[in-house]
């Protein structure tokens, strides 16, 4: 550890045109199966960055593999979100060259509060400071939802089939079932559903994928930066809505639709008056169903990983028991979602 | 074989110890994963006790029960694959009550055994 943060050390002094740097701390953070966070401070002398600065740099783990988005995409996602204005750390230095340190890494800002969906969830605030906080969350989707293809940057981006991203969701969901190759009756249900009663496809943009709680800080009832760009996409906005008010993302706290944290209604509130596109409110609800069937697609995928014997593990082990909870919720959602039509 | 105490007696002991024993002494990712062990030692002792098997015999009955019903094939055999291969190929009408019940059977005996609290948000 302390070979590797003088390694980032002097990968900052070089990016920066400092004279040099001392290491006060490195430390390596909770969180990312596939990717390591390691929180590094440093007193530097010279260049664009003097003085006591805090960074994260993440870098692939080395075991990691998965669909999601390398660091070097990953870094550019995030300068796209960084230059729409929203809340991220500053992407600062992405470094390909695996002399290195042996990986792929990225230096960033580091943000200061807490990203713990419980410590939020739970917390005393007010109705009106609850507000605020989905309005604000809200608003930072808009902002993010005006990036949009074509851009250079962003090539490595798949676009939806003929536009439309809630169909090409399905048809990749009905792929990875089929190479499950385990009975799911209620989600083979769920997902006829979805293919039936798709909303008319709103405009693709840059979408984060994994908007929710526990994946932005909150310092106090402030935001202070929204992380874990690895699963951004071009898709439909709805999609984006949808997943931050799934009821896999309430964390026990199901009355309050938007992340466990507000209304659903102050949320989308602050994206149309942040600039967002029109949202049909019945088309958030969809992508609620899908975010279910979604959630229980990545669930079985970890259960997989564990049960192949590619990565022995107990939690994976016991996501994949947490299926029932989705198939649940999507009979739940989808009996009242055809109650209410 | 008399072999006693029996396994679900040995799993509740170990769990208890587990919890009351080790756990307070843990901190961080340690008590992390001596919850994930308790979490899945309940779900053995459920798996195993007489109440939650009725549940999945009932389910997979009810399973086979329903498709026979509506001459789908191999009912007996893998009824769930069956269920699943059915809705899949469109063979059943989505929005018939029975096959809604038949899917909140099913999944109501797997969550009995892998979160019943989740049974009663």
């Amino acid at each position: 550890m302390p070979e590797l943060a003088e390694v980032f050390s002097q990968f900052v002094v070089h990016q920066s045109g400092a004279r040099s740097a001392k290491v006060i701390e490195f430390e390596k953070l909770s969180g990312g199966a596939i990717q390591d966070n390691f929180g590094l401070s440093l007193d530097i002398e010279g260049g664009g960055h003097s003085g006591l600065q805090e960074f994260v740099v993440r870098q692939d783990a080395p075991s990691g593999v998965s669909e999601s988005l390398s660091r070097p995409e990953e870094f550019r996602v995030l300068e796209a979100a960084f230059k729409a204005g929203v809340t991220v750390p500053e992407p600062l230095w992405l470094c390909e060259d695996l002399d290195v340190s042996g990986q792929l890494f990225y230096v960033m800002t580091r943000a200061g509060g807490s990203a713990s969906p419980r410590q939020l969830v739970k917390s005393d605030l007010t109705g009106e400071q609850r507000c605020i906080i989905v309005r604000r969350l809200g608003a930072e989707l808009a902002k993010l939802h005006t990036v949009r293809p074509p851009m250079r940057s962003l090539d490595f981006l798949t676009l939806p089939d003929q536009g439309d991203a809630a169909l090409s969701r399905v048809a990749i969901y009905r792929r990875h079932l089929r190479e499950i190759a385990e009975p799911h009756p209620v989600l083979e249900w769920a997902l006829n559903w979805l293919e039936d009663n798709t909303p008319e496809p709103g405009p693709t943009v840059l979408c984060h994928c994994d908007f929710r709680t526990g994946n932005y800080m909150m310092a106090g009832e402030k935001l202070t930066a929204i992380l874990d760009w690895e699963f951004a996409a071009w898709s439909d906005p709805a999609e984006d809505l949808g997943w931050f008010c799934s009821r896999s993302w309430r964390f026990g706290a199901n009355e309050r639709e938007a992340g466990g944290v507000g209304e659903k209604q102050d949320f989308l509130d602050g994206y149309r008056e942040a600039g967002g596109t029109g949202i049909d409110p019945a088309a958030v609800s969809y992508w609620e169903v899908m975010a279910l069937v979604r959630w229980a697609m990545i669930a079985l995928q970890q259960a997989r990983r564990h049960i192949s014997g590619e990565q022995r593990s107990l939690e994976l082990a016991l996501t994949g028991r947490m299926v029932a909870q989705m198939e649940c919720d999507l009979l739940t959602q989808i009996q009242e979602l055809e109650d209410n039509q | 074989m008399i072999n006693r105490p029996d396994n679900h007696d040995l799993l509740m002991e170990a769990r208890q110890v587990l919890l009351n024993s080790l756990t307070p002494e843990l901190t961080g990712a340690r008590k992390y994963e001596a919850l994930m062990i308790a979490n899945v030692m309940s779900m053995a002792i459920r798996e195993l006790g007489q109440n939650e098997q009725a549940k999945v015999e009932e389910a997979d009955q009810a399973v086979s029960t329903f498709l026979e019903a509506r001459s789908q094939p191999n009912p007996n055999v893998e009824g769930e694959t069956s269920l699943a291969e059915a809705i899949r190929k469109r063979r059943l009408e989505g929005r018939e009550p029975a096959l809604r019940d038949v899917l909140q059977t099913l999944t109501e005996a797997r969550l009995g055994i892998n979160n019943p609290s989740y049974l009663k948000r």
